[in-house]
């Protein structure tokens, strides 16, 4: 359990987590969204001590991490795949990890498997690949066997193999009941792997929900038609309080705010012909753009 | 799953960790052979340059002539050199590579960690200094025999010069480790540390004699040196002792690393 009150970090006079307040409980896959920028490395680095917030709280299990006789044990974190002195070898820097929260010498050689770099344990961590990296750092983050895992960005620059590889991994990670917060910017990370969800941007939350929930918030869906009489149509949907915009095609029109069966009903009585009538969903993407649309930091004109 | 966990206290458990990370990187074994290397090249050639002269050479330069000193001052010299970059990279190579927020992740009690690497630092660079000072001493005394001037430690001042000399260079690495933990840059911290040790004993030279004699005793390396390393000529009267130097030096060294102390704890990782 983590638990973050009133959490400000600032940064001279840009504040680069304002106000956060969080619980991420136990045994689930908490997703930690946001585009670029918006506070998701500083916060995780508050909760792991490695800066000290400039108002509020953030504790692990009740305690701040600093305070936690063998964090290792209960917390694991990758924040960055090349936090590693490049002229040790794989082992020698898992080793020296392990001893100083007097993790067993034989554990090293466990996780370096369970990761698959048994092989190139005796080679030097400088000439490994991003992939090898990142599977080295959550070797490290592995070998307290703990009940707390923290992955910061974990699929960003890993080739497919990379990626299906850490999904599958967080996957059996939360099978076994293991709290897994894992940041990304990118939503479609978490369709697969979250089952709660913290949103922020600029540093401020913006959604704490289940992942349905979150879905149900975004503007709902949305309804495609197709006909000879888009005006007539248009002007009708609108009364009805609906939201109108044209689509791309000829004579397409995308309405928000009525169902399908509403959008047909209201055709009918105008006398108005539907050459194709759709609901679509509005997709995890587009609901997290939309949500983070007033909080992105740099935007493209 | 065999999570066997070793009872130590978190202070024992650093520095074992500390000295597995000292031990398992290249740069250590290196950076500690070039300073021997150096040491024993200076006494080689000081000592087998004496031995080519010395039929030539008056009765009074022969009793001038410091055969301790000839055969420990380039591990004073370039030692110290050396030592500043081992002491300057133990701490800068972990922000270098990033190591140091793995580092505090899994040891995030910061004075523990700080003080487990100094402490672990200062162990490795004593037992290479000292061992370095004694055994170019010895080493001297073979090449010296055919002149018969080779010193012994039963001598005055031959023991304190070989301790006050390994000593001070341990005391260059803690130095060079405090800078590097206030200034978390491997380049910044030896330009600082280089500029301490090698450039202000030049600067003061410039200044007027009245403020040059009063400020010499308190400046590292230059002259100082010299009353560390001789055993022959008595004190010089604007120095302190042998010690004494060596003392002022370790209070400047002390003071970076309490600066270095405070840097390593309360700022952001």
């Amino acid at each position: 359990m983590i638990e973050a009150r009133g959490l400000v970090k600032r940064y001279g006079s840009t504040a680069a987590v304002n106000d956060l307040s969080f619980t991420i409980r136990p045994g689930l896959v908490t997703g930690f969204l946001g585009p670029n920028g918006a506070g998701k490395t500083t916060t995780m680095r508050l909760i792991l001590g490695l800066d000290y917030p400039s108002a509020g709280t953030v504790t692990v299990n009740g305690r701040p991490y600093a305070q936690l006789p063998r964090p290792m044990r209960q917390v694991g974190a990758l924040l960055d795949a090349g936090a590693v002195h490049g002229g040790r070898t794989a082992r020698g820097h898992l080793l020296c990890l392990a001893q100083t929260n007097g993790i067993a010498r034989r554990r090293v050689d466990e996780v370096l498997d369970t990761v698959g770099l048994a092989e190139v344990a005796s080679r030097r961590a400088g000439g490994f690949s991003l992939g090898m990296r990142q599977r080295l750092g959550i070797a490290a983050a592995l070998l307290g066997d703990p009940r707390i895992l923290m992955f910061d960005e974990p699929v960003n620059g890993l080739d497919p193999e990379g990626i299906v590889w850490i999904r599958t991994l967080m996957r059996s990670l939360a099978a076994q009941g293991r709290t897994v917060l894992v940041s990304s910017h990118l939503m479609s990370e978490m369709e697969h792997t979250a089952d709660h969800l913290l949103v922020i941007g600029r540093g401020r939350l913006i959604a704490d929900c289940s992942m349905a929930e979150f879905i149900a918030r975004g503007s709902g869906q949305a309804v495609q038609v197709r006909t000879p009489q888009p005006d007539a149509l248009a002007r009708a949907a609108a009364i009805a309080g609906a939201n109108v915009v044209a689509g791309q095609g000829l004579g397409e029109l995308e309405i928000r705010g009525l169902t399908e069966e509403q959008v047909s009903d209201l055709a009918f009585a105008h006398g108005i012909r539907l050459h194709h009538l759709a609901a679509t969903r509005v997709s995890l993407e587009h609901a997290f753009m939309e949500l983070t649309a007033d909080s992105v930091e740099y935007r493209a004109a | 799953m065999t999570t066997l966990t070793i009872a130590a206290r978190p202070a024992t458990r650093t520095v074992r960790s500390e000295l597995t990370k000292i031990r398992s990187v290249r740069s250590t074994y290196w950076t500690l052979f070039v300073l021997v290397l150096a040491s024993i090249a200076w006494c080689v050639a000081y000592c087998l340059g004496t031995v080519h002269s010395w039929p030539a050479m008056s009765a009074q330069d022969r009793a001038g002539f410091d055969a301790t000193q000839d055969s420990i001052l380039g591990l004073v010299l370039l030692g110290q050199l050396v030592i500043v970059v081992f002491g300057a990279l133990i701490i800068t190579s972990e922000y270098a590579t990033g190591m140091v927020r793995t580092s505090l992740t899994v040891m995030p009690r910061r004075a523990t960690l700080y003080l487990a690497k100094a402490a672990v630092f200062a162990a490795v660079s004593l037992v290479v200094s000292f061992v370095t000072s004694f055994g170019t001493f010895f080493l001297g005394r073979v090449l010296l025999a055919s002149t018969h001037a080779g010193a012994s430690l039963s001598q005055p001042g031959v023991l304190r010069s070989l301790v006050v000399s390994a000593l001070y260079v341990e005391v260059c690495g803690l130095f060079a480790f405090g800078i590097g933990a206030s200034v978390r840059n491997t380049a910044g911290a030896l330009t600082l540390a280089y500029g301490c040790l090698a450039l202000l004993p030049q600067l003061i030279r410039a200044l007027p004699d009245s403020l040059h004699n009063a400020l010499m005793r308190w400046v590292p390396g230059g002259d100082a040196l010299n009353a560390m390393t001789a055993t022959l000529g008595g004190r010089h009267p604007l120095l302190f002792s042998a010690w004494g130097e060596l003392a002022v030096f370790a209070g400047y060294a002390a003071i970076l690393l309490v600066l270095g102390a405070v840097q390593f704890t309360r700022r952001d990782a």
